[in-house]
């Protein structure tokens, strides 16, 4: 009921946005159109899903983007060098073991030490973007068309209609919803976003629920990287550019607190969502890339400036 | 007290309201401040001083009422407005940088310069001047940075620097909430240096033992209105606080009789970073108190004890077993619980609902695995609510919406779920009204009846002294004399304290 009330206006927006693209591209709201849409969110709803965590501890993230390139680049390297279907058995634990790695990294030290999630995170973007340009001379790697089951997670249809990648997505989005919302493990989180002094004299365990975090987090981009390579055909070791800064954009469009301690999954969701509608908009009605950018960039503003009101 | 002097008072309000959406928060105030005077201003949290203070810093217009300075009428439409008048509002969260000097942050916003650069040689000059007139020696050394200062001294900056804006009403909001015994004291006299070249001063408190020390009348604030004035030659406490809360109050709380059976807690030899070789225990139904002044490392103790701060050595036994103590959930484990000393910083989450903060410790109670159970959840803070007399309207209200003695009522009674066999409370009335304080102290001997064992650190000495069974004088990391609580007096334990006889 309550959490209904608070997603009302974004839902409200969503809705807008979809009525005022219908105007300027008749077959905006066409299933077909929709299921492109939906496809198209995937990959930033599933990275936005674990900034969410992040930044409800008080954190940031900005090595996600630079992590599903290196999660890419190692999982299609497993897939090429090892021999089919075993090739696959290796590859995908091994691209989310490199991700849990990087987590494990970045929850370590942003909970053992005083260093700036912001800092820890941007040294950690650089590692994996170099480790990333280490394969393959940087160049992209190509997937061969043997590799079915994996170019079906970026490509495939369920019956011939829904896109794996839009599936996937919302597994996650249940289970990471669930996880925030109906575990002590939420709750933890919520008490250490909002006062980690606190949840610490409360006996919450703060340093390893912080940790698992920052892991979680890595997966989602992990998994993200792994959709991404299977949707190119290719890993590219340069890919992911930028994408932390939409991951982090969804979550606070979604009424995410920058400050922690404040925020839903479902908001999140939503906020994937309209910034996707705006993006394929945008697109379709023709406008300009550079207008894009722009009427983007005034789109969170307004967004963050409401919700900050509404705070108050 | 009516003066049928000539010359009119410094400051006059007559007839004072104002109401926020039909809710009376100031309800007909009147109230006189001579120049060179200290007059005291005392309410429970609640009773308008916050609004009250509003108006007179220009951040409020008020419905009805006037004010009147040197025999003027005068309208504060901002903070401009309040400058110009001569009023000066010093904040209990101070509000220097502090990076920079005391001079520069005396004359911060208004440097003195040439040539439209910064004039550091004259700004110095002034400053020292400044403080030697005012007779503020304490800050005297002018270049120092005001980080490296005690918040008492800090509190000076803050006045020399309202002086220097030729201020003459300074309106002080609780200074001494954060100062040792020792600090307040050298505030007391800057005051009293101040008072007698004529300035005015409204001093806003709950301490009725500083109005006695400081002020030389007190007005009573309730609900909003002015209940009564007193001269404090002969001050008569007990219809002070019968003002204050509209009824009848005991001044002094009652100690709950010792039920002591075997020991609950028993700290041997402990040491940490600030604690230095602490001994003691403390039985099933009683409480044993720690005197000390502000900083004197008790707050470090029960850190120590609770397993925030590492410790270097000694032994910890809970109902005759020793327990290891890595961490709190070691310590809530083992049935220690400790209500630290700042309630905002350490105990609550403020963003976010009674409900979360009630449920917070208890979360396996209401969640296996994925499965909230929410019905069980309400139990519990409903429990706690009804058990502590908790004032909620709402249980999903925000906690920050709740008076200090409600979320003090709520970090103790939110424990008693599962009641621990140690509790320690540290400044477990720090901030709140008088009212609530007898609640609190209700609920700790209540709680002790039942066979808890409560440790209560405590700087309000007549605090310690009243309500413990026995009590520990502690002072740098130390426990410098433990005793039962009728071998103490008041005296006693400051001439302990402050090292005027040995121990």
């Amino acid at each position: 009921m309550t959490t209904l009330k608070r997603m009302l206006p974004l839902i409200i927006a969503m809705v807008a946005l979809l009525l005022v693209f219908r105007i300027f591209v008749p077959t905006f709201l066409d299933s077909g159109n929709l299921l492109d849409l939906a496809q198209q969110i995937s990959i930033n709803a599933i990275l936005a899903f674990g900034m969410t965590l992040v930044i409800l501890a008080c954190g940031i993230d900005l090595s996600v983007g630079a992590l599903l390139a290196l999660v890419g680049t190692t999982t299609v390297y497993f897939l090429t060098t090892g021999q089919t279907p075993l090739g696959l058995l290796l590859a995908v634990p091994a691209g989310l073991a490199v991700a849990a790695l990087f987590g494990l990294g970045n929850g370590l030290c942003a909970a053992k030490t005083r260093m700036p999630p912001f800092i820890i995170t941007l040294a950690t973007m650089l590692i994996a973007r170099g480790a990333a340009l280490r394969f393959n001379q940087g160049r992209p790697m190509h997937i061969p068309d043997s590799q079915e089951l994996f170019l079906a997670l970026g490509n495939g249809r369920l019956l011939g209609v829904v896109p794996v990648p839009v599936l996937v997505m919302l597994m996650l989005f249940a289970m990471m919803a669930i996880l925030l919302h109906r575990t002590r493990f939420g709750q933890h989180l919520y008490a250490i976003g909002g006062n980690r002094e606190a949840a610490h004299f409360t006996g919450i365990p703060v340093v390893r629920t912080e940790i698992l975090v920052y892991v979680i987090c890595s997966l989602m981009a992990g998994i993200a990287g792994m959709i991404h390579a299977s949707q190119l055909y290719s890993a590219e070791p340069a890919s992911g550019v930028m994408f932390e800064l939409h991951a982090i954009a969804a979550v606070v469009v979604g009424g995410t607190s920058f400050t922690g301690g404040r925020g839903t999954m479902y908001g999140t969701l939503l906020g994937a969502i309209i910034i996707g509608i705006l993006d394929k908009g945008l697109n379709q009605a023709g406008v300009h890339f550079s207008l894009q950018y722009i009427i983007k960039g005034a789109v969170i503003l307004g967004a963050v400036y409401i919700d900050v009101r509404r705070a108050k | 007290m009516k003066t049928d002097t000539e010359i009119p008072p410094l400051l006059r309000l007559q007839g004072i309201r104002k109401s926020f959406g039909g809710v009376h928060a100031l309800a007909g105030v009147d109230f006189e401040l001579r120049a060179g005077e200290i007059h005291a201003l005392l309410g429970e949290n609640g009773a308008g001083k916050t609004t009250l203070i509003k108006v007179l810093g220009g951040i409020h217009l008020p419905d009805a009422g006037s004010i009147v300075i040197d025999g003027e009428e005068v309208s504060i439409r901002g903070v401009v407005d309040a400058d110009r008048c001569g009023i000066r509002i010093i904040h209990q969260e101070l509000s220097l940088a502090p990076n920079l000097s005391i001079a520069e942050n005396i004359y911060l916003g208004r440097e003195p310069h040439r040539f439209g650069l910064l004039d550091r040689r004259t700004m110095y000059q002034q400053a020292e001047r400044l403080v030697a007139d005012l007779g503020l020696d304490e800050i005297r050394q002018v270049r120092a940075e005001v980080s490296q200062l005690s918040v008492a001294h800090q509190q000076l900056v803050e006045i020399a620097r309202a002086l220097s804006a030729k201020a003459r009403i300074l309106v002080l909001d609780e200074p001494t909430s954060a100062l040792s015994e020792a600090e307040t004291e050298a505030l007391f006299a800057a005051l009293r240096r101040l008072r007698s070249q004529g300035v005015g001063m409204i001093y806003i408190t709950h301490r009725l033992e500083e109005i006695a020390r400081l002020a030389d009348r007190v007005t009573v604030l309730r609900d909003g209105e002015s209940i009564g004035t007193q001269g404090t030659t002969d001050l008569d406490r007990t219809q002070l606080i019968r003002w204050m809360v509209g009824r009848d109050v005991k001044d002094h709380f009652r100690r709950p009789t010792s039920h002591a059976t075997t020991p609950a807690l028993e700290v041997d030899g402990l040491r940490s970073a600030k604690v230095h070789g602490v001994s003691f225990e403390v039985r099933h139904g009683e409480i044993l108190g720690f005197a000390g002044l502000v900083g004197s490392g008790r707050s470090e103790m029960a850190r120590a004890i609770f397993g925030i701060d590492p410790v270097h050595g000694g032994q910890i036994k809970v109902d005759g077993r020793e327990v290891t103590i890595n961490g709190p959930r070691d310590a809530l484990d083992a049935g220690i619980v400790l209500v630290p000393e700042d309630r905002k910083l350490q105990g609550l989450v403020l963003s976010q609902s009674v409900t979360f903060n009630a449920t917070l410790p208890w979360l396996k109670d209401w969640i296996t695995g994925c499965m909230p159970n929410e019905s069980k959840r309400r139990e519990i803070v409903e429990r706690a609510i009804r058990t502590f007399g908790i004032k909620v309207a709402d249980p999903q209200q925000t906690i920050d919406s709740l008076s200090g003695g409600n979320q003090q009522k709520l970090l103790v009674g939110r424990w008693m779920e599962h009641p621990p066999d140690v509790l320690i409370l540290d400044e477990p009335t720090r901030g709140v009204d008088v009212g609530a304080r007898e609640e609190i102290f209700d609920i700790i001997g209540s709680l002790v009846e039942s066979g808890m064992a409560v440790v209560l650190i405590s700087s309000d000495l007549g605090e310690v002294l009243n309500l413990s069974n026995r009590v520990a004088v502690y002072r740098d990391g130390r426990i410098l004399r433990m005793d039962d609580a009728d071998q103490f007096t008041s005296e006693t334990i400051m001439q302990l304290l402050t090292g005027t006889e040995a121990a």
